[in-house]
């Protein structure tokens, strides 16, 4: 089964992916009329900050066995055989954030859904996009995004990309693609550089 | 040869352990033995039926066929007298000896009582059961002003629910605030604040002496400085003990509840324990704990599952933590909350201007053991695995802390 693969060494931290999110989720499925809705549907992938200012894109992992599932109060949370998927049932959910408490990665908010029962607030994570994937098209943020960061592919396929990768950085005559692009690999160069640039610049003015 | 595995309680632990026997093992015999005679419901969720906000059978966490699904012989209504380790039978009522090769004990707590004058006068209530709140709320007509026991998380919980049901509340809080055991004095005096002004009345450092009442039903409770508060309901929550008085504590070995090892396996061998009447090592505080919540519950619950039904798994201790929403306020804590002064630990701590937000983080050495987070608690559940993990911590302790704190900030 083909999965979302995150390759966060390729993120630039462009954030598309929060804007396709969120116009997946929405009622009216187009950017500028999704803007438009009330309430403002939401993103449940989060590009965060690293430690350079580089961005993540931080998405459910759907674990198994799932910390959150495990932790749900009212058995709101199930896993979905079909797409390998964790879901959470708006209608079940009790905003208790008991699955806020669980989850390991940070990946749940809670907040109004537009898709879920009007007025009520849930907790809201990333299904994966079981309606578009059973329309027959990949996930909003992998549709999106430039860099590779984000990738739709059997995950044998997907481990064995990442061990060419390791086996190419030690031996040169590896033939294959580079890990990273070059355009990605030079942007979060610079962005790391410009970040120790900062930090030598506070130091010194500390010392100062 | 089928195995027979019996387990005594019918709470989440129970019912944890059983499925996950019974997806190990197809051809064991297992034997549920429950107190309470409901179908397994969740018993943090009661307040929520006190409160109307939902059904009592939305409680319900598993479907009419459990027991049937997972071939599992039901023995409900009976609460077990004996243990009789050397015959290896668990005894219940009228001497009926149900045998074991294998035996959980997940009996789960009961409330404390306390020490109070006038406790047999009508409309005054514990809190631990489904069967307390409907009886809570078959007083609850005509009732016009509660006194609540206890801001504990039961206590804390009933005053809420009474007051979103239209019913005064005096809450008296033995300690200076509210969840003195899950919270520190400052996100203490944040929820006392938002309880006060959401109409509690909360009264600090109040104790009982006892109730007195008229025609058999509570009119007023005494307090122990000499005052009154008049009410026609009372809810006790002084919180709660291990439910162990069956256990023979010359063959298992039990300190404030039954010790427990990385197995969840007893001093006696072959029999495990398991949720709130378990004391196994606590992961933050690196000593024996009894904590008595529900994710610990489910987790105990499926690891002695596990190696009861002969595939070693280790448990990796427990770690206290609660999530409360407040109104508009949300808190969570977890692991060492407010550390002895001992110079082991090492505590930052944040508050922004508008006092909407404090964060405060426990550190021993180079490791996170304990957090209190007062609203945007979305990434707690990352500082809870940090805990949980036993990571050293490698990144800046104040980027830890800061509100945009997210889990990329933990990759090297």
């Amino acid at each position: 089964m083909k999965k979302v693969v995150v390759n966060p060494q390729r993120c630039v931290g462009c954030m598309q992916c929060m804007i396709a999110c969120a116009t997946a989720h929405s009622r009216t499925q187009s950017l500028f009329t999704a803007a438009l809705e009330t309430p403002t549907p939401k993103p449940r992938v989060h590009v965060g900050a690293g430690l350079c200012g580089d961005g993540f894109p931080n998405r459910c992992r759907h674990c198994d066995p799932a910390p959150c599932m495990l932790a749900c109060l009212p058995g709101a949370i199930h896993r979905d055989p079909e797409l390998d998927t964790v879901r959470i049932d708006p209608d079940r959910c009790i905003n208790c954030a008991s699955c806020a408490m669980a989850c390991p990665f940070g990946v749940i908010r809670y907040h109004v859904d537009p898709l879920g029962p009007p007025g009520k607030t849930v907790a809201v994570k990333c299904d994966n996009c079981v309606d578009r994937r059973r329309e027959g098209r990949i996930p909003a943020c992998v549709e999106v995004c430039k860099s590779g960061a984000l990738t739709f592919e059997e995950m044998g396929a997907a481990m064995k990309r990442q061990t060419d990768a390791v086996a190419r950085s030690v031996a040169s005559e590896v033939e294959g693609k580079p890990a990273i692009p070059a355009g990605v690999a030079l942007h979060r160069a610079l962005r790391r550089a410009s970040w120790e640039m900062n930090q030598e610049r506070k130091e010194n003015s500390h010392e100062g | 040869m089928a195995l027979d595995y019996v387990i005594i309680g019918n709470g989440v632990a129970g019912i944890q352990a059983a499925e996950t026997i019974r997806r190990l093992d197809r051809t064991g015999h297992i034997t549920l033995i429950g107190d309470e005679t409901h179908l397994p419901y969740c018993r943090p969720m009661i307040s929520m039926a006190l409160e109307g906000t939902i059904d009592f059978p939305a409680l319900t966490i598993r479907g009419p066929d459990f027991y049937e699904a997972n071939a599992i012989t039901p023995i409900l209504g009976e609460r077990v007298a004996a243990i009789d380790v050397d015959g290896r039978a668990v005894i219940i009522g009228g001497g009926r000896r149900v045998p074991f090769h294998r035996l959980l004990i997940a009996t789960g707590a009961d409330p404390r009582p306390v020490a109070a004058a006038g406790l047999d006068l009508n409309n005054i209530h514990y809190m631990r059961s489904q069967d307390h709140v409907r009886r809570m709320l078959a007083s609850i007509d005509g009732a016009r002003r509660a006194t609540v026991l206890g801001g504990g998380l039961v206590g804390f919980k009933a005053a809420c629910g009474l007051l979103r049901r239209g019913v005064g509340v005096s809450l008296l809080i033995g300690s200076g605030h509210p969840l003195s055991m899950q919270v520190d004095d400052e996100a203490g005096a944040m929820l006392l604040a938002e309880l006060r002004r959401r109409g509690l009345d909360v009264r600090v450092g109040a104790a009982v002496a006892g109730f007195e009442g008229e025609n058999g039903r509570v009119r007023s409770a005494a307090l122990k400085d000499g005052g009154r508060v008049d009410c026609d309901l009372v809810v006790i929550g002084k919180g709660v003990r291990p439910a162990l008085d069956f256990v023979p504590r010359d063959r298992i070995p039990v300190d404030l509840g039954i010790l427990v090892d990385a197995r969840m396996e007893t001093g006696a061998p072959g029999i495990y324990a398991a949720g709130d009447v378990a004391e196994a090592e606590d992961i933050a505080r690196r000593t024996r704990w009894v904590n008595a919540i529900w994710p610990e519950a489910v987790e105990q619950g499926r690891v002695a599952g596990m190696n009861m039904a002969g595939r070693q798994v280790a448990y990796p201790g427990s770690l206290s933590r609660n999530v409360i929403r407040v109104f508009d306020m949300d808190a969570m804590t977890a692991g060492v909350v407010t550390p002895d002064d001992d110079g082991l630990y090492e505590v930052i701590r944040e508050r922004d201007a508008g006092g909407r937000l404090y964060r405060k983080l426990v550190f021993r050495e180079d490791r996170l053991v304990g957090f209190t987070l007062i609203n945007r608690i979305e990434q707690g559940g990352v500082m809870t695995a940090l805990i949980r993990s036993r990571l050293p911590i490698r990144v800046s302790r104040r980027r830890l802390l800061a509100p945009d704190f997210n889990w990329s900030l933990l990759l090297p």
